[in-house]
C-alpha cells in the first residue's frame, strides 16, 4: 500500500471565544508517526478531531496526500480513529466490529470474512471472533479497536491517547504492538499523547504542543537535547531550571547562577543575547566535580538509589534544588547526606539557555 | 449496629408507600377479583360465571381486540413520530435542549380532558382542519375525522407522546458519543450509522416507550370516550357503561380484570422479547 502524507497548513480553531488551536503547520512524512504532546487542554484532541473531520476548523487547510479535504465528511476522509475507551460497538460481535467498515464500504460478505480474519490474526485475536466486547480485557478491547481501524485500510491512523486506559505493563506491550503493525504497515499514524516517554519511545517526530500553538516540532532526540523553549525543555524530560545571568564576556558563555556558583557553556542556544536567563540542565548532564575544578557549591540532601542509575537532591548555596543523575558505580568523588559538593558539567553536555518566562511574556 | 438493624430500617423506610399501595393499590384489585367472582348482580352466588360470559361472546373479545389494537396502533404511531424527535433533541445545543423539553413535557403539565378537548376542536365537522381544507376548496363538505378510530390513534399519540420521549432521550443521551465518530471515520454514512449504531442501542429505551405508551393507551377512557364518540366501544367505556348505567359491578369487575390481565400479558411478552435481542440488555 502507497502510504500517504498530511499536511496542515494553518490550522486555527475558535472554541467559544477561545483560540483552541493557533496557527499550526506540520508536514507528515508518508508513513511517519507522529506524536502529538502536551498537557491536557494544549489543543492536541482538538487538532486529532479537526484531522479526521469530526470538527471543523475556522481558519486553515488539511491536506491528506495531495487533496484538500476541508470540505469532507468524517466517513470519506480516510482517517481511522483509535479511541481512549476503544469505542467498540457493544452489540457487535469483535467479527461484527472488524468487519464493519469493509461491510459500509460495499464489500461482500465473503471478502469480509476473509479480511476479518486476517486482521484478527495480525492482532493475535483469532480465537476470540465471536465473543462481544465486553467479554475481552482492556487490551484485547485496544487490539480489536485497533484491527476494526487498520480492516478499512485508512490513509492516516489517528490515535487518541490509546493507551491511556491500560495498566503499565499491558502498555508497554502494547505500545510495541502497535509500533509493530504500524511499521509493518506503513500506515502513516498521528498519535496523541501527554505521557512525554509514550511519546519519545513511539515517535518517529514530536509536536510538542502549549496553549494551543506547536511550540516544536523535530525528532525525540532533538526535543530532548536541543529543546527550543522554556516549555519544551520543563515539559518533555526531567530538567534543572536555573535563573542566572549570561555574559559573554570571555571567549566562551559564561551563566553567573542566582543560587551561588557559576557554569561555562559550550556554546549558548537557543537564546545567546547576554542578560537575565533561565539555564535548563538536564539531572545527567551534571556530575559530581572534584574540589579543585571549576563549578558550582551545593549541599548533598538525599540519594535514592534506582537500581541502574543514583538521582541526588541537591541544593545550592542560595537554597535552589537541583537533581543529579548518574550512573551507579560510575567513578568520581562518593559523598554522602550532607556533604559540601561541586557540580560540574558533564563533557559534551549542551544546557540550553532561555530567556526566563516573565521577560518573553514583556517583549511579546 | 449489625446488619439486621440495618436491614429493619430499610423497612421502615419502605413502609409509608408500602402501605399506601397495600391500602390503595393491592387492596381494590382483591376487591375487584372477589367482586368480579358473582355470578350474580346481588352477590349471593359465587362463581366464573361473569369470565365465561365475557370470554364466550363474540362482541365482548371484539371490544378487547378493538381495544388493544388501538393501543398497538397508538404505540407505533407514538414511537414513529417520537423517534425522531427524541433524536433531535439529543442533538441539539443544551440552549434549544431547553425549549424542547418544555415542548415534550407541556402535554404532561396540562389535564387529559383539557389536551383531549383541543382535538375534539381541531377534528370537528366545524374544527380547524376542516374549515382550512373548505376555504382552501380542497373538499366540498366536512369530511368525517372525529370519532373515527384513527382520530383516535392520534390524539393518544399526541397526549402520551411524553411518555415514549423521555425513555427514547435517556437512552440515546446514555451511549457514548465515541461509537457514532468510530463509525462514521470507519466510512459508514450518518444513516448507515444511525441504522447500525444509534438506533439498535437505544432498544432499551423504545421497549420502555413503548410499553408505557400501550398501557397508557389501553385504559385512556377520557381521549378513548371523547375522540372516539359513542359508536366506538373500548374496555374502559364498556367497564364504566357496565358499572355506572347498567349496575352490573360483578360484570364490570371481570371485565377491568381481564383487560388488567391481557395487558400485563401483552407488556411481560414484549419485555422479555426484547430483552432477549442479543447484547442489547448489557449495552
Amino acid at each position: 500500500m502507497q502510504a500517504t502524507g498530511l499536511t496542515l497548513s494553518g490550522i486555527s480553531h475558535r472554541y467559544a471565544g477561545m483560540l483552541a488551536v493557533s496557527e499550526v503547520n506540520l508536514e507528515v512524512r508518508p508513513g511517519e508517526l507522529i506524536a502529538l504532546l502536551g498537557p491536557s487542554g494544549c489543543g492536541k484532541t482538538t487538532l486529532l478531531r479537526i484531522v479526521a473531520g469530526l470538527m471543523r476548523q475556522s481558519a486553515g487547510h488539511v491536506v491528506i496526500g495531495e487533496k484538500i479535504v476541508d470540505a469532507l465528511p468524517t466517513n470519506e476522509r480516510g482517517a481511522g480513529i483509535v479511541f481512549q475507551n476503544y469505542a467498540l460497538f457493544p452489540h457487535m460481535t469483535v467479527a461484527a466490529n472488524v468487519g464493519y467498515g469493509l461491510r459500509a464500504a460495499g464489500v461482500d460478505k465473503a471478502k469480509t470474512a476473509e479480511t476479518v480474519q486476517r486482521m484478527l490474526a495480525l492482532v493475535k485475536l483469532d480465537a476470540m471472533a465471536a465473543r462481544y466486547p465486553r467479554q475481552l480485557s482492556g487490551g484485547q478491547q485496544q487490539r480489536v479497536a485497533l484491527a476494526r481501524t487498520l480492516a478499512v485500510s485508512p490513509k492516516l491512523l489517528l490515535l487518541d491517547e490509546p493507551f491511556g486506559a491500560l495498566d503499565k505493563n499491558l502498555r508497554l506491550d502494547m505500545q510495541i504492538e502497535v509500533k509493530r503493525l504500524q511499521r509493518e504497515l506503513g500506515i502513516t499514524t498521528l498519535m496523541v499523547t501527554h505521557d512525554q516517554e509514550e511519546a519519545l519511545s513511539m515517535a518517529d517526530r514530536i509536536a510538542v504542543m502549549n496553549k494551543g500553538c506547536v511550540e516544536q516540532f523535530g525528532t525525540p532526540e532533538e526535543v530532548y537535547d536541543a529543546p527550543e523553549t522554556l516549555f519544551v525543555a520543563g515539559f518533555v524530560g526531567t530538567t534543572n531550571l536555573l535563573p542566572g545571568t549570561l555574559g559573554l564576556s570571555g571567549a566562551e558563555p559564561v551563566v553567573d547562577l542566582a543560587g551561588g556558583g557559576w557554569l561555562t557553556l559550550p556554546v549558548a542556544r537557543p537564546c545567546s543575547s547576554p542578560g537575565q536567563v533561565v539555564l535548563s540542565v538536564r539531572p545527567e548532564h551534571l556530575r559530581f566535580a572534584a574540589p579543585e575544578e571549576p563549578g558550582i557549591e551545593a549541599t548533598l540532601q538525599l540519594s535514592l538509589p534506582l537500581g541502574a542509575l543514583t538521582v541526588h537532591e541537591l541544593a545550592l548555596s542560595g537554597g535552589q534544588p537541583v537533581k543529579v543523575i548518574v550512573q551507579r558505580g560510575a567513578s568520581g568523588p562518593r559523598h554522602a547526606p550532607g556533604d559540601k559538593v561541586r557540580l560540574a558539567l558533564v563533557p559534551g553536555a549542551v544546557p540550553a539557555v532561555f530567556r526566563p518566562a516573565a521577560a518573553t511574556a514583556l517583549a511579546a | 449496629m449489625n446488619g439486621s438493624s440495618r436491614f429493619l430500617r430499610r423497612w421502615q423506610l419502605l413502609l409509608p408507600l408500602g402501605l399506601f399501595f397495600f391500602t390503595f393499590v393491592f387492596l381494590p384489585l382483591v376487591l375487584l377479583g372477589y367482586i368480579s367472582l358473582h355470578n350474580d348482580m346481588g352477590f349471593k352466588e359465587f362463581g366464573t360465571g361473569q369470565y365465561l360470559k365475557f370470554l364466550g361472546d363474540g362482541f365482548n373479545l371484539g371490544v378487547l381486540g378493538q381495544t388493544l389494537w388501538l393501543a398497538a396502533r397508538t404505540m407505533m404511531l407514538a414511537l414513529l413520530l417520537g423517534y425522531p424527535l427524541a433524536y433531535c433533541f439529543t442533538l441539539a445545543s443544551s440552549k434549544w435542549q431547553r425549549v424542547l423539553i418544555l415542548i415534550i413535557v407541556l402535554p404532561l403539565l396540562t389535564s387529559a380532558v383539557v389536551r383531549t378537548f383541543a382535538w375534539v376542536v381541531i377534528l370537528g365537522r366545524q374544527g380547524i382542519i376542516n374549515s382550512l381544507l373548505l376555504n382552501l376548496a380542497w373538499i366540498e363538505a366536512p369530511i368525517k375525522l372525529l370519532y373515527t378510530p384513527a382520530a383516535v390513534v392520534v390524539a393518544l399519540a399526541q397526549i402520551e407522546m411524553p411518555l415514549m420521549v423521555l425513555p427514547i432521550i435517556n437512552a440515546l443521551s446514555k451511549q457514548d458519543p465515541n461509537l457514532r465518530e468510530a463509525s462514521l471515520s470507519l466510512g459508514a454514512g450518518r444513516w448507515r450509522t444511525l441504522l447500525l449504531v444509534t438506533l439498535p442501542l437505544s432498544l432499551p429505551g423504545m421497549l420502555a416507550g413503548c410499553l408505557l405508551v400501550f398501557a397508557a393507551a389501553a385504559s385512556a377512557f377520557v381521549t378513548q370516550t371523547l375522540v372516539g364518540g359513542g359508536q366506538l366501544m373500548f374496555m374502559p367505556f364498556y367497564i364504566y357503561q357496565q358499572a355506572i348505567q347498567s349496575n352490573n359491578y360483578p360484570f364490570a369487575a371481570a371485565i377491568a380484570m381481564v383487560l388488567l390481565v391481557a395487558v400485563l400479558v401483552i407488556v411481560t411478552l414484549v419485555n422479555v422479547a426484547g430483552r432477549s435481542i442479543k447484547g442489547v440488555a448489557h449495552a
